[in-house]
């Protein structure tokens, strides 16, 4: 006998697969499979067959078989067992039609563990049921939608059992119900919309509902009738039975809410359950086995209906999403630019979830589309994701509930979905559902109000009230969906191959240039070379022809002079493009300079190459460098000819040079106070070829500051300038120590 | 058979040419043979080693086809006949390099190549200058 009792701690250990007892409207017997003794007996057995319980457990199974009478003659209850047995199962017997004193009764017999349960009812309807069934069962799948079908649905089983209101209640993630579908009479509050809490029907409640498909509480004012036995310690489990008898819990339950009689058929998709078509009556009213047994097969065609509808709009959901992922991949192969594929074709990021915002962190750079947090906001969210994201892909439908910063921007950005592509670098995608406020019709309050007993015991009341309860859902967007994080993943792979294949083009492409820098010096160099010859044979034939002609009059050699200058100027050019062609070919040997004696040497020796006698020269201090000898030779010499030359024509032409250590450098300055450069030119003064408008007067190519420059990159060192036109100049070149 | 003065080893006809001009120009008897590839040049100095005869000074081109000026250099250091005549590098190039190559291989100098007739004499007068008058051991 179990006398387990419930209270508001093990409300959902209940062991409700033994109660112990039976619902009264029909009478139970256990025989055991292996004597075919009487094992167990409901004791309303006495208001069925006249007989005590304690009588029926002295009996074995053919001395049962003689109070039932089929056609007039006893049953050989022995032989139906047998039969049952061989077949091992009892499917073909069941329901078995007989009588007793004349009332035709049914018998469902099913085994549990040893013991044949046998589970006698009354027959109650007197027309066979077969051909509602088959037309109501056509009548529901005429509707193609998923809402339609179950609508339909709801409306034939109320045909079939007639009972007040029929639901059809769907289980939502969290386990808590919705009313799907509802039809009822017209006098009744409609329940339609409303919520109920998860813990309105217990989980192993669930479970039985997963292996019985129906379940009838016949009528909630009986006291149900307990089971006698000999047995100690083995109360027989009531797992399949139709009979058993209902937790005091729910029974409670559904007395608050009024009902008198319940019946609820499972729906079973891809076999979880799905739902329950819950049926209620507020009078009492028994369902014949046959009609159950009708809304039974119901409520099967409809699950395998339900799997294959919800199937159907789910693949045509997620196809959606995954034909934007397909469109993107293909944009990723065809457009060399990321972002431009992933975000200004016909589908974008945006189409890959249902989403209206998405924020992609790529290569330093925000991209937005759609309804997204300000920019600091992102940013602020980049860094948490970063910080926190374990996997590739986090989502949640309450970003505000997890990160508080969020509640400020809850209503663009309560749901979001990101996927990292390099968490190094902070690079990512997140998708935003903007909040959702929903408004949840619970049928009353969902938190379980326990209340004391008047022992001062807390035990648990089955809520008093089914008003609804209205409860704002704040913070939350909808939910994601499979298809969605599964459609990200498959991007998220897409995106990646197309961010390697692009690191290795740019390798390759590096490699190249390398590769082209180095024909290019190869091949000025080679030029410049080449080109000497000749140009020297053209001078000296026209200085030969010249020395040889005495009598050429002074037209004539002026004429040939011109040639020996163009082929001189072209000389300095050649040189000065081999120097530069040669900064990039040569190894850089670092060695410790001597600045201070290179800068005065450099400067005796540029005076005198100029003739520039009279401008004062101020040589600092300077500190030693590392570099190669002869190109930071070049770079000083190139710096201070500069200097002398374009100031040599001041009024008192002054160059000061000097050293310093800032830092981890060492900072030359050469300044002068010469023509200076003016500022329209000032980022053309590096670049090859490139002569200013106000030094035509003076001798240069425009190699020189190029040549400077790319000595000083080599030395992975920086120039820069300071300069005004007619006051001067200041070139500033800082060296790593 | 005699030796010249000067031996010149030069590809690029005008420039000999000129330089032959130049030579004349700086001292008329100077005597000057000219061959044009490294082949040529070790052939016929090792026929002036044969013979006992050298060449006061020996001019050599870098840039050469086939043998390279400092291949032939190489070689006229290995014939014992000849390893005290002065060569002289005489090349276009400037290349810190080359300058260093061709003094590695025993060079006795290296002249870049002046531009022009007017300052191939210059070039040449302080070359015979420094060989021919003040260097003794060549005469």
């Amino acid at each position: 006998m179990n006398n387990y009792q419930v209270d508001l701690t093990n409300c959902d250990k209940e062991p409700i697969h033994i109660p112990g007892k039976v619902q009264s409207h029909g009478f139970l017997i256990a025989i055991s499979s292996l004597t075919f003794q009487v094992t167990y007996v409901s004791e309303n057995v006495t208001e069925f067959l006249d007989l005590s319980a304690v009588k029926i457990l002295d009996m074995d199974a053919s001395a049962l078989g003689a109070f039932f009478s089929k056609d007039g003659e006893d049953i050989d209850l022995g032989q139906l067992l047998k039969l049952g047995k061989s077949q091992n199962s009892f499917d073909i017997i069941n329901p078995y039609k007989f009588r007793i004193k004349d009332e035709p009764y049914y018998l469902i017999i099913h085994q549990s563990a040893d013991d044949f349960v046998l589970e006698f009812e009354q027959i109650t309807l007197e027309y066979d049921i077969q051909n509602i069934i088959g037309r109501s069962i056509s009548q529901i799948l005429t509707n193609k939608s998923l809402i339609g079908l179950l609508s339909n649905a709801a409306q034939e089983v109320k045909n079939i059992i007639e009972y007040d209101r029929v639901m059809i209640y769907r289980f939502l993630d969290d386990g808590h119900g919705e009313v799907v579908a509802e039809v009822k009479n017209e006098d009744l509050e409609p329940f339609f919309g409303l919520h109920y809490p998860a813990s309105d029907i217990p989980k192993q409640a669930r479970e039985l509902y997963k292996l019985n498909y129906t379940r009838i509480i016949a009528d909630v004012e009986t006291t149900s009738s307990a089971i006698a036995t000999y047995i100690l310690d083995k109360p027989l489990d009531l797992t399949n039975s139709g009979l058993r008898a209902v937790s005091p819990i729910h029974i409670q339950y559904l007395k608050n809410m009024g009902v008198a009689s319940s019946f609820s058929i499972s729906l079973m998709a891809n076999g979880e359950l799905w739902g329950l078509i819950a049926c209620h009556n507020y009078s009492p009213k028994f369902i014949d086995y046959k009609a159950r047994e009708g809304a039974k097969l119901i409520g099967q065609i409809l699950s395998s209906a339900l799997e294959y509808r919800q199937g159907e709009e789910d693949t045509e959901k997620s196809n959606l999403l995954n034909e934007a992922v397909q469109d993107l991949s293909g944009y990723l192969e065809k457009d060399p630019d990321l972002i431009s594929a992933l975000t200004r074709h016909k589908v974008s990021l945006l189409d890959v979830t249902h989403s209206s915002g998405v924020a992609f962190f790529y290569e330093k750079q925000l991209y937005t589309m759609g309804q997204t947090p300000a920019i600091d906001d992102l940013n602020e969210l980049c860094r948490w994701l970063k910080q926190t994201m374990q996997e590739s892909v986090y989502h949640t439908h309450q970003l505000p509930e997890v990160y508080k910063p969020a509640r400020d921007y809850a209503d663009l950005a309560s749901g979001i979905l990101a996927c990292m592509l390099s968490k190094e670098l902070g690079e990512l995608i997140i998708w935003f559902k903007p909040e959702q406020i929903e408004t949840i019709n619970w049928a009353g309050n969902p938190e379980k109000p326990a209340e004391p007993d008047v022992d001062g015991n807390i035990i648990l009341s089955p809520r008093h009230s089914f008003e609804s309860w209205a409860q704002i859902v704040k913070n939350t967007s909808s939910r994601w969906r499979g298809s969605e994080i599964s459609g990200v993943l498959k991007l998220r792979e897409r995106v990646l191959a197309a961010i390697h294949k692009k690191a290795n083009e740019i390798r390759i492409l590096n490699e190249r240039l390398k590769l082209a820098y180095d024909e290019l010096d190869t091949f000025s160099y080679t030029i410049s070379h080449d080109l000497r010859t000749p140009l020297t044979s053209i001078k000296s034939y026209t200085e030969l022809f010249l020395a040889q002609n005495k009598e050429l009059d002074e037209k004539g050699k002026k004429l040939l002079d011109r040639v020996v200058s163009g082929a001189d100027k072209m000389a300095f050019l050649i040189n000065e493009i081999l120097k530069l062609a040669r900064v990039g070919r040569s190894d850089i040997q670092f060695a410790t300079i001597n600045a201070q004696k290179l800068v005065q040497e450099i400067t005796l020796e540029v005076i005198s190459a100029l003739n520039a006698p009279h401008v004062k020269v101020v040589v600092g201090d300077c500190p030693d460098l590392t570099g190669d000898q002869t190109l930071i030779t070049q770079v000083f010499t190139n710096l201070i000819s500069n200097a002398i030359k374009y100031s040599e024509k001041s009024p008192d032409p002054e160059v000061y040079i000097e050293g310093k250590l800032v830092g981890d450098e060492v900072i030359y300055s050469i300044k002068d106070n010469g023509i200076g450069i003016d500022v329209n030119y000032h980022d053309k003064v590096f670049e090859l070829f490139k002569r200013m408008d106000n030094v035509r007067d003076y001798e240069g190519t425009g190699v020189g500051l190029a040549i400077v420059k790319r000595i000083i990159e080599r030395h992975n060192g920086r120039i820069w300038f300071e300069s005004e036109l007619k006051v001067g100049t200041v070139f500033y070149i800082a060296f790593k120590k | 058979m005699v030796s010249p003065d000067i031996f010149y080893v030069e590809d690029d006809q005008d420039f000999a040419f000129i330089l032959e001009h130049a030579v004349k120009e700086v001292r008329d008897d100077l005597t000057l043979s000219v061959v044009e590839d490294g082949r040529d040049a070790i052939q016929a100095l090792e026929r002036f080693a044969e013979d006992k005869l050298r060449p006061k000074i020996i001019l050599l081109d870098l840039n050469l086809p086939g043998l390279s000026g400092l291949d032939v250099l190489k070689r006229i250091k290995e014939i014992p006949y000849l390893r005290h005549t002065p060569v002289i590098l005489f090349s276009t190039s400037d290349d810190p390099m080359d300058v260093k190559a061709s003094y590695e291989f025993g060079a006795n100098a290296y002249i870049t190549k002046p531009s022009g007739y007017n300052n191939l004499i210059t070039c040449i007068r302080s070359l015979h200058e420094f060989w021919f008058n003040q260097n003794k051991t060549i005469n």
